[in-house]
């Protein structure tokens, strides 16, 4: 398969689902830490050793018929730098693993569903990604792979320490599940402070979307745990579900007492968001993420109609710069790609409202719900 | 005003973040503002890594005065397969390679029991591994079980748990699990 079929759609085939918590669930992803036993971690190793992971690992992919996907493999250094940043913007490769100038690769089923990182911090990165909030589904994916990936390759493993990673935040389960949610109305409310510091304490983390040190940039949040040693995987991925059971049902709360509390004031936000969206001519990254919240926030509460949240995911991730730059066939300077990001998005959303029928019956012109 | 990043140009570009609940701006020009992807963190300060947390646990603590004797020197083990030293590894705060876990063995579980839940792994075990851990699970219990006979004087039943321990031990044997 080649590059450019991973790079033109802006949200792959796995996101298109609607369940009961994709109002404020955006996906679930799993992440498995594994290491091959007689090579040094990736921090130290040779170019030799790297390219005798790498092998031992593609081998072990292409050999096994177990594997539910088809896989296709892309060395980093062959990529270009926009391209390997439109794979991080989709969050199919780590910044980290981006920025590698000889080793690293990755493989990526066709459904971008699984993507399995080669010698980025660990010689191998199982992550398994579905759409909402799906923790079993996705662990239970990752662990298949893993159990047919073992057969094949001599993984790092001790009884007391359990699988063996490059840094010791990885250690013994090397599982980091996470889910990313969007909490505007817990942000707005300023609670958001409270519950990261009550995370914290429960050896969860709370961070932006793109991880470690990242805002969190239209209100949207990936909680994950913290601790991968001395739990099991089973509670591992049971304190997460609670925790984020916990902070649906707050985040739920909180949108119903701003209608009832700040019903005029929520409504102006929402629409003042959709009205830029759809009429700017300059929009900063900054400013879209916002407006794009708010819309969401909207259409959750169904005060906007017409306008689907998988639509809104294509726009998250599409108004991004490399994202942008490649949709315009072009390398773009700043204040350029703020007018093509503006009127992606203007296109993007006025499209959805004219392909959905309008709410008074198609009598009027109202598009919107007003 | 100047780019505060470059600290020549102009600076054309405002970016404001809110840390810790307070709103902080910056100010960047076009050049600059250009190569911070709008997602990353380049804007704000670094949250302390995991070296530096784990050179102030287990290396020499920083209120330590000049001169003043350390009252644990840190230890100079190296790992024999990639030659890294446990200094190394709290300067790095990563590991060299597999073997470096046996070579600093003794410190890490002190680190894991701050840093994770617990020292032990408790959970999923590749393959060749499970029969040895389940193996080692069930000698456990019988053991357990056969304490129990002999505290009540069931000598009989004691007797016929110690011949099903030396079987599993047999087993794991066979296994390459350490029968101790």
């Amino acid at each position: 398969m080649m590059i450019e079929s991973f790079l033109e759609r802006a949200t792959p085939t796995w996101m298109r689902v609607e369940d009961d918590y994709s109002d404020i669930v955006i996906s679930t992803r799993i992440r498995l830490a594994r290491n091959l036993d007689g090579y040094r971690f990736p921090l130290v190793f040779s170019e030799n050793e790297a390219l005798q992971v790498e092998q031992a690992v593609t081998h072990a992919i292409s050999d096994s018929s177990n594997l539910q996907h088809d896989y296709a493999y892309f060395a980093i250094k062959d990529l270009t730098p926009l391209q390997r940043q439109i794979l991080v913007e989709k969050h199919l490769i780590s910044p980290q693993l981006a920025k590698k100038e000889k080793v690293g690769s990755i493989l990526l089923s066709e459904d971008e569903s699984v993507s399995i990182m080669v010698n980025e911090e660990d010689h191998l990165r199982i992550q398994c990604m579905t759409a909402s909030f799906q923790l079993q589904r996705a662990y239970e994916q990752a662990n298949k792979i893993d159990r047919i990936l073992e057969k094949s390759l001599p993984y790092a493993f001790r009884d007391t320490f359990g699988y063996l990673t490059s840094c010791p935040t990885n250690i013994g389960t090397g599982l980091r599940a996470s889910v990313m949610m969007h909490l505007p109305a817990l942000t707005l409310t300023g609670q958001m402070n409270q519950i990261i510091n009550a995370m914290t304490r429960l050896g969860m983390t709370v961070r932006g979307i793109y991880g470690e040190g990242s805002e969190n940039l239209g209100n949207v949040y990936q909680v994950s745990n913290q601790i991968t040693l001395g739990k099991t995987e089973e509670d591992i991925l049971a304190d997460i579900q609670s925790v984020a059971e916990k902070i649906i049902q707050k985040e739920r709360h909180a949108r119903g007492k701003l209608m009832e509390k700040a019903n005029l004031a929520l409504e102006d936000r929402v629409y003042r968001a959709l009205g830029t969206l759809t009429h700017a001519r300059i929009l900063t990254s900054e400013e879209a993420a916002t407006c794009l919240s708010n819309v969401r926030l909207g259409v959750d509460l169904q005060l906007i109609k017409g306008i689907s949240a998988t639509a809104l995911n294509e726009c998250v991730v599409s108004m991004q710069p490399a994202f942008l730059q490649h949709y315009a066939g072009e390398a773009l300077p700043p204040a350029e790609r703020d007018r093509v990001r503006a009127k992606m998005l203007r296109e993007a959303l006025l499209a959805q409202q004219y392909t959905n029928k309008p709410m008074n019956g198609g009598k009027g012109e109202d598009l919107y719900d007003v | 005003m100047i780019c505060e990043h470059c600290q020549q140009r102009n600076a054309t570009v405002t970016v404001t973040q809110v840390q810790n609940g307070q709103k902080v701006e910056h100010h960047y020009c076009d050049v600059c503002a250009s190569q911070f992807h709008p997602f990353h963190a380049e804007f704000k300060q670094e949250p302390i890594s995991i070296q530096q947390l784990l050179s102030n646990w287990f290396g020499s603590p920083t209120w330590q005065k000049v001169g003043e004797k350390q009252q644990t020197p840190p230890p100079q083990q190296t790992c024999p397969q990639c030659g890294f030293t446990y200094k190394q590894f709290l300067k790095e705060g990563k590991f060299g390679c597999p073997s470096c876990y046996d070579a600093f063995n003794e410190h890490l579980p002190k680190l894991f029991n701050r840093i994770q839940a617990g020292p032990q792994h408790i959970g999923k075990m590749p393959g060749a591994h499970s029969n040895v851990y389940v193996i080692k699970k069930q000698i456990e219990d019988i053991r357990k079980r056969m304490k129990l006979a002999v505290d009540e004087e069931q000598f009989e039943e004691a007797a016929k748990l110690r011949d099903e321990v030396k079987e599993l031990e047999k087993q794991l044997q066979f296994e390459g699990g350490d029968v101790s």
